[in-house]
């Protein structure tokens, strides 16, 4: 805020200097004029009447000649005076409110507004770089589960489409470019409370920029980039980027889970998913021969994941050279002859995976002509042609901005949802869907929220309380209502981590100790009033003996006495 | 040689300078103190403030309140001057013009020091 204030003083100086000088010379210069002769005595102007009169006619107002007529020589001077006067006025005024449109003044003033609304922020908060269909996802999702952010995009129209969505906290947005520094400073880099930066601009490029800067201005951060270049992924690994989010691989990854394990990539869509928003069924892919177009980024990881399923695959690439493709068949795929020689006729599903939306989609309605029962992946690359993909009602489709959102709030939830979901996949199919059921019994349908809670008396005084006096409080006195411990809460432990120990869903006896991390999965109303549970004593005490403590140091002696 | 500099130092030289003359003088003698003096003094002055603008340092930061606190002064006195000219009381309200001038007088004198210090603390 100081610099603008100099930045105005500095550019007021010269036309400030203008008026003093003219008005002064006016001002002078009246004064000494003869005026008419009054009781035979030439009469002469006052400093004050001379400043006034010239006051009044530089602004334009005009009150005409006081206290007396003007004598020839007074209006001599008068006239010299109002062209120097208001022509200087008028320049002063013009540069003063030039100086209020100016667009570096303009910058320099959100830009202070932007950094003071981040200084004041006094929870944690993420900072993202890129507000575009990721971006925008990302934001959405991390409103609803009550986590603060900050914006930076490079492009105006971005930010104001962040200030016409209608979100529960005020998000601190700046248009920018968040490869300098500085910006990233501004928007919280050194903050205390920055819990994590995530590059998820469209240039790969300027996602490694960001990971460096905050590697180097802030290394305890930790660092979520979107990298959809092999090479940028090795890059940004090379410094220590915590967490590289390539929506191709991931993809892959992903189609392979709905192929083999169908649970667990149920759950995983489930817990990374918008709170509230009630999920759909997949649909698990068959086994056989595949028809992949487009050998791209997306149909390597496609096709590498399907070989690992142990699939047939026939790639169609219509420019092999380029992708680095062995064996193909040479096209688009969009024409029915080449889909007819990649033998669409008797594969079960087909991938169309070029980076053109309308190519992807003729590629997939050509390919349905010829085999109805065909199952289908599909490429999405722009988000407006939704409509599209929603008519064609394909299988599968594939939105890279969908996948790195979910990347991300793995990570931005909790750090144990994203070690839960990678230990989950290691666990078998029937485990997973057997966890689902449990979780739609206690939470319903809708997406539940997930957190993670630490043993410590800074954030749960009653648990870390009664555990260091020897109380023993299990996983099941967490889940019961405050107001009557018969009710159990909608949620359920996930897991706990003790020291290096993970263990995943944890059985209701289990003890907690001091130090431990458990991440629960339930409503907003029970994550509520487990709070609640964790923070009152008295509450917790209820729960475990079904005794109510009496407050005073009075009724606490009285019935001591009587229970003797 | 540095004109900005020249114009600087000369602007709050002067302002000290005219400030000077026109306390100057016996203080209950309206005669021993003349208006344009005043007038002068306080337009040299307005300019010394607007030339102290926008300097980030701490030694600016100081130039400009002490350019404000003779302002402030200066200005006060003229309108004193302004309402009493011409009036009875002239001869008794004058004490009190001078006096204000004397005031923005010890501010401009500081102003001048601090310039003096800058003067001599500048290594090259």
């Amino acid at each position: 805020m100081n610099n603008i204030i100099f930045l105005i003083l500095r550019r007021m100086r010269i036309p400030l200097i203008a008026v003093i000088v003219s008005f002064g010379f006016a001002v002078g210069g009246l004064t000494l004029m003869p005026g008419i002769v009054i009781d035979g005595e030439v009469s002469y102007l006052s400093l004050f009447q001379a400043f006034y009169i010239i006051s009044y006619t530089a602004t334009t107002i005009g009150f005409g000649e006081v206290p007396h007529e003007f004598s020839t020589m007074q209006r001599l001077w008068m006239t010299f005076s109002i062209y120097l006067t208001v022509i200087v006025w008028f320049y002063a005024i013009g540069k003063i409110i030039t100086l209020f449109q100016d667009v570096s003044l303009k910058i320099a003033v959100t830009t202070a507004r932007f950094a003071r609304s981040v200084d004041s922020l006094s929870e944690p908060f993420y900072i993202i770089c890129g507000y575009g269909e990721t971006g925008s996802l990302l934001v959405n999702a991390l409103d609803h589960k009550n986590i603060r952010v900050v914006v930076i995009d490079i492009l105006q129209l971005r930010i104001n489409e962040l200030e016409l969505e209608d979100f529960q906290y005020d998000i601190p947005a700046l248009c920018a470019d968040a490869c300098l520094p500085d910006i990233l400073i501004k928007a919280g880099a050194r903050h205390p409370l920055c819990a994590g930066v995530a590059a998820l601009t469209d240039s790969d490029q300027a996602n490694l920029a960001i990971a460096i800067s905050i590697k180097l201005v802030n290394p305890a951060l930790m660092v979520l980039g979107r990298a959809e270049n092999v090479e940028t992924a090795s890059n940004m690994a090379s410094f220590g980027t915590d967490h590289i989010i390539n929506p191709y691989t991931l993809f892959g990854e992903y189609l392979a889970m709905e192929v083999h394990a169908l649970g667990t990539y149920l759950l995983h869509e489930w817990l990374t998913g918008v709170p509230e928003r009630i999920l759909q069924s997949p649909v698990c892919p068959p086994i056989g021969k595949w028809v992949v177009c487009g050998y791209g980024r997306f149909g390597k990881s496609v096709v590498k994941n399907l070989q690992r399923e142990h699939m047939t695959t026939v790639i169609v690439e219509a420019n092999p050279e380029l992708t680095g493709c062995k064996e193909y068949i040479l096209g688009s795929g969009a024409e029915a002859r080449t889909l007819e020689e990649a033998g669409i006729r008797d594969a079960v599903g087909i991938v169309a995976g070029t980076d053109n939306d309308i190519n992807n989609l003729s590629i997939v309605i050509t390919a349905r002509e010829i085999n109805p029962d065909l199952f289908v992946v599909i490429r999405k690359n722009k988000r407006y042609n939704d409509i599209l993909f929603e008519q064609f009602r394909a299988d599968i489709s594939m939105q890279p901005s969908d996948i790195i959102a979910h990347a991300c709030l793995a990570h931005m939830v909790s750090p144990l949802l994203a070690q839960f979901l990678l230990l989950a996949r290691n666990q078998s199919n029937k485990w997973a869907n057997q966890l689902i059921a449990h979780l739609v019994s206690v939470v319903g349908e809708q997406v539940p929220e997930t957190w993670s809670v630490t043993v410590d008396y800074h954030s749960v005084p009653a648990v870390a309380t009664l555990v260091s006096q020897g109380i023993a409080v299990s996983i099941d006195n967490l889940r019961r209502d405050p107001g009557n411990r018969d009710i159990q809460l909608d949620l359920v432990p996930l897991m706990v981590v003790r020291e290096n120990d993970h263990i995943l869903l944890p059985d209701y006896t289990f003890q907690i100790k001091r130090r431990d991390q458990i991440l629960f999965c339930g409503r907003t109303s029970a994550k509520n009033a487990l709070a609640y549970v964790m923070n009152d004593p008295k509450t917790l005490n209820y729960i475990i003996s079904g005794k109510e403590i009496p407050d005073s140091l009075v009724w606490r002696w009285i019935s001591q006495k009587l229970k003797r | 040689m540095n004109l900005e500099k020249v114009v600087f130092g000369f602007f709050i030289v002067l302002a000290l300078s005219l400030n000077y003359g026109f306390f100057i003088g016996d203080i209950d003698n309206p005669i021993h103190h003349h208006p344009y003096e005043l007038y002068a003094a306080i337009i040299v002055n307005l300019i010394a403030t607007v030339l102290k603008f926008g300097d980030r340092t701490q030694i600016g930061a100081v130039h400009l309140a002490t350019s404000l606190v003779a302002d402030l002064h200066l200005i006060a006195a003229a309108i004193l001057y302004a309402a009493i000219s011409g009036t009875a009381e002239e001869a008794i309200m004058i004490n009190h013009v001078v006096s204000l001038s004397g005031g923005a007088l010890l501010a401009n004198f500081i102003s001048v020091v601090l310039l003096i210090a800058e003067t001599i603390s500048l290594r090259r």
